[in-house]
């Protein structure tokens, strides 16, 4: 893993308020979302946050997160 | 053996303990009322009269803003004093003293609040604000004036430990957190005296019939007096936190003892003569006065900036110490499994987004735009909701195997509690500041009205409510997570294998300040001259137009049913005499 699994939880929970406002953001260059388009949008952050986190390290760079656990 | 505060001080911890369990009493009812609120305005959900929603608004209020957050802070501030002085209390009797009468005036004041859910004549319906034309049952004001001269007394137990220490070390600077707890003490004395003012002078005497009125310009301006700095009277224990035990638990230390005494002093200072800009509205106060509420309380920003820098320069300190390298990087080394750390940590973040709506708030122009709607709320849900109440939740996660010598109960439980506050907040909190934009109304139990409906620019009206309610949904959940832990950890057994009782130690110390920072008596003076030259001028302008018992005046009913007698009557009275008088002016043309 490339965060502790606790840093995981914290950055997933995060992006509740950038999936929020988003929508808001969007709209000032016309892009309007629905609800379900959000959502969906937001799944998909937190899949590519999953994959990015699990996705297997180098061995040179596991070896210094391991170091910094 | 590890050196846990209930092996060092075993008397301090029971009263510390004593206090922790009164503050969750207040936060489980006033979180339940809290659902029961967001579900019944929103409409999802409603099984009571809309009559009683207002009750439901003040035991929300006053349980949560007063009675968890100061019953929290007393414990908090006493384990700080003896910890960092290293001295048990002066006299453990006095301290049980003063901690019986705040319990006696919280029960005296909810009395009446919940007396207001039958058909009693008692009841207390004034919200949290309980400044006239409302007016509540003398129990009301007495349990509060009970609960306000507990704090005092608290006040004094901690200046009497710091004075029998003074004498035995008279070289040697305060230690920090002692530091923190003798400023905040000073300035909450200063604050509520205007809060005393408004109750015995004015409320209580009301109530008890022996003035027949008051002038409910003056009780608002003495609420607000005390009602701001009360604001930080609660958010001073966080910063405490943040200040001492954040750097501690990130593995480091606090990076400047002598910002963090300035921090403390600049709100001593500065809470006070602030109040004024909760009444921009306000008729009858100059524009002038309020400009200058709204200098001073621009001037606040500083002591929160410099917060900001200290606490997030101490945390990266702390993440560099655990081998974090780059610019950002050492944000991943950082503790984020520790629910206390992570609680601290989103803490703050929120309070980051509250500043910034507090700007919008505290500007005398653009408040305009949002005073009095869904907006503010949604802002001090993000200060004493969040900054606050998330912050105590997380040390609770440190503060509990401490003063009860038990393991916490469960840690990934503990993470999951305040990641999940976190989340609720963010749903709630943003969704009453857009429906604040829109002109929502606050203190409102059915913001629904026929013939017209709020526009919202992006989505809609529907989809904040389902907003607010899943957040509100989400806040409930971490509650009851929270509560799991604190019984589960009662009921754990006793446990040799607990942290010590040690706050941070700090890169720059206290040899590094100025002794002046020391100086309480100069930096109190300085705080009533400020007080003087913002209120002077606006109290005597407000008792030389309205007098100090007020034009005559009818308290207004605090229920639903007598108050629309009360308008109807009103209305048809004034409709009859406008009717007439348009009559003799048509008559008289005509003629």
């Amino acid at each position: 893993m490339r965060i502790s699994k606790g840093a995981l939880l914290v950055v997933i929970a995060f992006t509740a308020p950038l999936i929020v406002e988003l929508r808001t953001v969007l709209a000032w260059v016309n892009v309007e979302l629905t609800v379900l388009e959000s959502a969906v949008l937001g799944i998909g952050l937190i899949g590519v946050l999953l994959v990015w986190a699990l996705w297997p390290q180098s061995q040179n760079n596991a070896t210094e997160s391991a170091e910094t656990e | 053996m590890t050196n846990t505060y209930i092996e060092s001080f075993p008397a301090e911890a029971k009263v510390v303990r004593a206090a922790f369990y009164s503050s969750f009493l207040a936060l489980a009812i006033g979180g339940l009322f809290g659902i029961v609120q967001t579900l019944h305005r929103t409409g999802y959900y409603r099984f009571m009269d809309s009559a009683d929603y207002y009750t439901v608004l003040t035991a929300h209020g006053v349980l949560l803003a007063i009675t968890f957050t100061i019953f929290f802070l007393v414990g908090v501030f006493t384990w700080a004093v003896t910890t960092s002085l290293d001295r048990p209390v002066e006299d453990i009797r006095f301290t049980w003293v003063w901690y019986g009468l705040m319990v006696v005036g919280t029960v005296l004041t909810a009395i009446p609040i919940f007396a207001g859910f039958t058909d009693s004549e008692m009841s207390a319906s004034v919200l949290f604000t309980f400044y006239a034309p409302l007016q509540g049952h003398p129990l009301f004001y007495f349990g509060l004036v009970l609960f306000v001269v507990g704090t005092w007394l608290a006040g004094a137990d901690w200046f009497r430990s710091w004075w029998a220490w003074k004498q035995e070390h008279p070289d040697e600077r305060i230690p920090l957190p002692t530091f923190m707890v003798l400023t905040t003490t000073l300035m909450w004395y200063i604050a509520t005296l205007g809060v005393a003012a408004a109750i015995l002078l004015f409320l209580l005497p009301w109530s008890l019939g022996l003035v027949e009125s008051v002038n409910p310009l003056l009780t608002r301006t003495l609420f607000w007096f005390f009602g701001h700095p009360v604001v930080y009277f609660w958010l001073m224990p966080a910063y405490m936190m943040w200040y001492i035990m954040l750097p501690k638990i990130s593995g480091g230390k606090l990076f400047s003892d002598p910002l963090a005494r300035v921090v403390f002093v600049l709100f001593l200072i500065l809470s006070v003569p602030t109040g004024i800009h909760h009444q921009y509205l306000d008729p009858g106060i100059a524009e002038g006065f309020k400009f200058i509420a709204m200098t001073n309380t621009m001037f606040l920003l500083l002591p929160s900036l410099l917060t900001a820098f200290t606490v997030v320069a101490s945390m990266e300190h702390g993440a560099r110490q655990r081998g974090g390298t780059g610019y950002l990087g050492w944000l991943k080394a950082l503790p984020w499994r520790d629910p206390v750390f992570a609680g601290m940590a989103l803490a703050g973040l929120m309070f980051a987004a509250a500043g910034f709506s507090g700007m919008i708030n505290a500007g005398m122009n653009i408040n305009y735009l949002v005073h009095n709607t869904f907006w503010v709320v949604g802002h001090f849900h993000l200060t004493v909701g969040t900054a606050v109440a998330l912050t105590f939740m997380a040390v609770t996660y440190w503060f509990l195997p401490q003063v009860t010598g038990k393991e916490l109960w469960s840690r990934s439980v503990a993470l999951g509690q305040v990641v999940l506050w976190f989340v609720g907040m963010t749903f709630m909190s943003n969704a009453m500041h857009r429906g604040g934009l829109l002109g929502i109304p606050r203190r409102t139990a059915e913001p629904q009205y026929e013939g017209f409906e709020f526009e919202a620019a992006v989505g809609s009206v529907g989809e904040l409510d389902a907003q607010i309610a899943l957040g509100g949904a989400l806040l409930t959940l971490s509650l009851v997570l929270f509560f799991a832990n604190v019984i589960g950890t009662a009921l754990n057994s006793r446990s040799d294998d607990l942290p010590a009782n040690e706050y941070a130690d700090t890169l720059s110390g206290p040899s590094d300040a100025p002794l002046v920072l020391d100086n309480l008596k100069l930096w109190t003076a300085i705080a009533i001259v400020l007080v003087i030259f913002a209120y002077s001028f606006p109290l005597l302008s407000i008792i030389e137009r309205g007098g100090l018992f007020g034009p005559e005046l009818t308290e207004l009913p605090v229920s639903i049913g007598p108050g629309l007698e009360y308008l109807s009557t009103t209305t048809v009275s004034t409709v009859t005499t406008a009717g007439e008088t348009a009559i003799a002016i048509i008559a008289g043309v005509g003629s």
